[in-house]
């Protein structure tokens, strides 16, 4: 037996440093370059927490379906593993990701449609919502108390069939802080609502109020917050908007003259990407990239632009348009007052010697 | 639990149903004349069945089924003889049937995962454990018994959910509990495997081989929480408990390369292989750490004696080329590594690694050289990497037109490192193109200066 076999066998293919588990909160990301391909591997994945990751033991793991149900259940990770799954390609964005930002990452995601697991629950006419909670805890603001993570999601949205409780990410189990065992996924949305570590499935008519969604302040945090005449208008973040981000050259980079592959990724929660376009003189001229097109809409397009700069500085920028016809503004809409959807052109100075 | 019905078992019970009245022809036989005749048949199918004439049993045992259609015994065995010839749609139906007439009986059910499995029907076969699971959740050793099946079929999300049954169920033996420990470590919820192997190494009445196998999966799930040190010490407690398990030493000397303790690594592989002289399993990893740690000709030697027993191990190759080329003996190294072309024709840039072998040499045969590199080039078309060394070549042989022509494409295919930059500097001066020359060098310190930035992907 060669030493990749035994590791194979014995799992520990599994040693990672993804795989280590932390006491705090964590917040990583890593240089989109470093992905090969279009999928992002687990140990480069984003990680956004808010509280610390929980210890969670696959033998007495449970996910509880109850709320506005007729008859509620839970279910362990045994009967999620035996209960019909279905694997869907898709992007996760961190809705304060910067408009540069790598907190962005792609995968396929394998799991049981939420409808599934509601069928036999047998949800309420009424039912509007589902919150999500998850085992992790903490308090989200000073005042507020310690409670579940939780987020409150559109039934609609709930119900799609691509709409998942994962446990597999690029045919591996979740590493602990993607969420292992389980975490809910909703592909097409900002990633706060795919709550990580997921433990309780709460269906709520549109007045329930009792939940630690709002317990918690939740529902005080990812709005998008619009200034307008008559005051702001506040409005539930949820489909990602239509990005692009340049993976290569870095920010700042100093280029020697010659032919360059200058390559990114962009995707978008409305539509498959139909193009991307790449400027180098900030933004006053553009010019159509490669787009590795796919008619799968959840998932990121990855594009490439060949260049043959001459010494110079230039202001690089790219910028994508998905399939409804949605396009990356070129600055951000100066009546948003939040700090969500940071989906704008930015501008990477490069000098070529 | 998901209190689902499998809506496939009903529809197969009735398309079996009615199957089986088809089938049969008109009784005269009275009802002792019936039961004697079941009984003969019974028999004459165990019998066809235990010589393994499949088709005689699936021929007696539905002769059988005709005379008694509410026999689960009957069905059952109807069932597992139709599996065994092949039939499986047919054995579905039959087993299908057994577990409707005698529900409270394992036997079916754990023959329709068989069943299910040898169709490739994973749906089914999901169907089923959850009906299992339904039914006889607190049956540890039915979970069991299908989790070891599974893992047999490297079916391992579902082995690892049968496994977590059977000890949710009963607590689960020392083998089931390894079983689930060694999945829950593949899987990485390393707390719960660390707490069933560390149980299963520390349970004192278990033959010493189950104890190492447990505590190697300990010091496995302990290094991948981080905790080296445990997990040091329960893979040395692995190797106390039983010094001939070859896969001990191994996972010992890995944590240490991990830990860039070579010399550690180097120790307990030669103890291991103190143990188990005729292991081949330790030799890649004992040259290539004596190799590390500098011990030269112990570690060409340790690769020779492997690659005389397995000669299809190309690492050993690499190992021993690089610990030619860290003691100057360019020759040997480009022999090494023209032995691994000719063991394996297709091994990527295998001629490329000979071709730089062979520049080192002191004097280099610069045609034989290009030689290779042309080699190189039919596997890789547009490699930077020939094209500069190529481009090495002419320049030793005063080509510099030529060398210029390759090394400029070399940096086209991958304008972000630096060598070829510099070496056409070289060229460019020797062709009396100083600005040429100068503009390569600032080119080069522009690739230096952005420090460890990845390389750009050339356009070809």
């Amino acid at each position: 037996m060669t030493r990749r076999q035994l590791f194979l066998l014995s799992g520990a293919g599994a040693i990672l440093p993804s795989a280590l588990s932390a006491s705090e909160a964590q917040n990583l990301a890593y240089p989109l370059r470093e992905i090969q391909g279009t999928l992002t591997s687990p140990d480069l994945f984003f990680v956004r927490d808010h509280f610390s990751e929980p210890q969670l033991s696959l033998e007495t793991w449970q996910l509880r379906i109850e709320g506005r149900v007729a008859h509620p259940y839970q279910l362990g990770f045994s009967d999620l593993l035996e209960l019909p799954s279905k694997k869907v390609e898709a992007v996760l964005e961190c809705s304060g990701n910067a408009a540069n930002g790598s907190a962005a990452s792609n995968g396929i995601w394998e799991g049981v449609p939420i409808s599934y697991l509601l069928e036999p629950a047998g949800i309420d006419r009424e039912a509007a919502f589902i919150a999500f909670e998850g085992a992790d805890t903490g308090r989200l603001f000073q005042n507020s108390p310690s409670l579940a993570y939780a987020q409150l999601v559109p039934l609609e949205k709930c119900l799609d069939a691509s709409s998942l409780v994962a446990f597999k990410l690029n045919d591996l189990y979740l590493p602990r802080r993607n969420g292992f065992p389980a975490r809910a996924l909703f592909p097409g949305w900002y990633a706060m609502d795919s709550v990580k570590w997921v433990r309780r499935i709460m269906v709520l008519n549109s007045g329930d109020r009792q939940c630690g969604f709002y317990q918690s302040g939740m529902d005080r945090v990812y709005n998008r917050v619009v200034r307008t005449d008559d005051g702001p208008r506040i409005t539930r973040l949820s489909a990602i908007q239509v990005k692009s981000v340049i993976a290569w050259p870095s920010d700042k980079m100093n280029l020697p003259a010659g032919r360059h592959l200058v390559w990114g990724f962009a995707w978008s929660g409305g539509g498959a990407i139909r193009e991307v376009a790449v400027s180098i003189d900030g933004g006053r001229t553009w010019n159509p990239a490669q787009v590795q097109t796919s008619t799968d809409r959840f998932r990121w397009a990855r594009w490439s632009y060949a260049w043959n700069p001459s010494p110079g500085d230039y202001v690089m920028m790219s910028r994508a348009t998905d399939s409804q016809g949605s396009q990356q503004p070129v600055q951000r809409d100066k009546t948003r007052k939040d700090i969500y959807e940071l989906n704008w052109c930015a501008p990477l100075q490069c000098n070529v010697r | 639990m998901c209190a689902r019905v499998s809506g496939l078992a009903a529809a197969t019970l009735f398309v079996c149903a009615t199957g089986f009245g088809a089938e049969c022809p008109p009784q005269a036989l009275t009802p002792q004349e019936a039961a004697t005749r079941l009984k003969q048949l019974d028999a004459a199918a165990q019998s066809e069945m235990r010589q393994r004439q499949y088709a005689e049993a699936v021929r007696d045992y539905r002769e059988a089924s005709c005379l008694a259609p509410d026999s689960a015994p009957v069905l059952y065995g109807l069932g597992v003889a139709e599996a065994a010839s092949g039939d499986f749609l047919a054995a579905r139906k039959s087993l299908a049937l057994a577990d409707h007439l005698q529900p409270s009986n394992v036997l079916p059910l754990a023959m329709l995962v068989r069943v299910n499995f040898s169709m490739g029907d994973i749906e089914s076969l999901k169907a089923t454990l959850r009906d299992a699971a339904r039914r006889f959740p607190t049956d540890g050793s039915l979970h069991a018994g299908l989790a070891e099946f599974l893992v047999q079929n490297k079916l391992f999300d579902l082995a690892l959910a049968e496994s977590l049954r059977a000890r949710t169920a009963s607590g689960g033996n020392a083998g089931s509990r390894m079983e689930l420990a060694v999945l829950e470590n593949t899987v990485g919820a390393y707390d719960d495997a660390i707490r069933n192997a560390v149980g299963v190494e520390r349970q004192a009445g278990l033959p010493e081989a189950v104890r190492a196998s447990a505590a190697g999966v300990a010091g496995l799930s302990y290094e991948s929480t981080g905790q080296r040190e445990d997990a040091i010490a329960h893979l040395r407690e692995a190797i106390r408990l039983d010094p001939l398990q070859e896969n001990s030493y191994l996972a010992l000397a890995f944590l240490f390369e991990k830990a860039q303790r070579y010399g550690d690594a180097v120790d307990i592989l030669q103890e291991g292989r103190r143990k188990l002289p005729r292991s081949t399993a330790l030799l890649l990893p004992l040259g290539s750490n004596l190799v590390r740690t500098e011990q030269y000709q112990a570690g060409i030697e340790v690769l020779r004696d492997l690659l005389r027993q397995s000669p299809d191990e190309p690492d050993a190759y690499l190992r021993m080329a690089d610990a030619y080329r860290k003691t100057d003996r360019p020759k040997q190294e480009a022999g090494i590594l023209r032995e691994l072309a000719q063991r394996k024709a297709d091994y990527p840039m295998i001629h490329l690694l000979i071709a730089r072998a062979m520049l080192n040499a002191d004097p280099a045969d610069f045609p034989a050289v290009l030689e290779e590199l042309s080699l190189a080039e039919k596997s890789a078309p547009s490699d930077a990497g020939v094209l500069y060394l190529r481009g090495k070549t002419y320049a030793a042989l005063n080509r510099y037109d030529e060398s210029a022509a390759v090394l400029e494409r070399a940096i086209e295919l991958n304008p972000m490192d630096a060598s070829p930059y510099y070496q056409l500097a070289l060229v460019y001066k020797k062709l009396g193109k100083v600005e040429q020359a100068r503009q390569a060098l600032g080119r080069m310190l522009v690739v230096k200066g952005n420090g460890s930035q990845p390389e750009s992907r050339g356009v070809n």
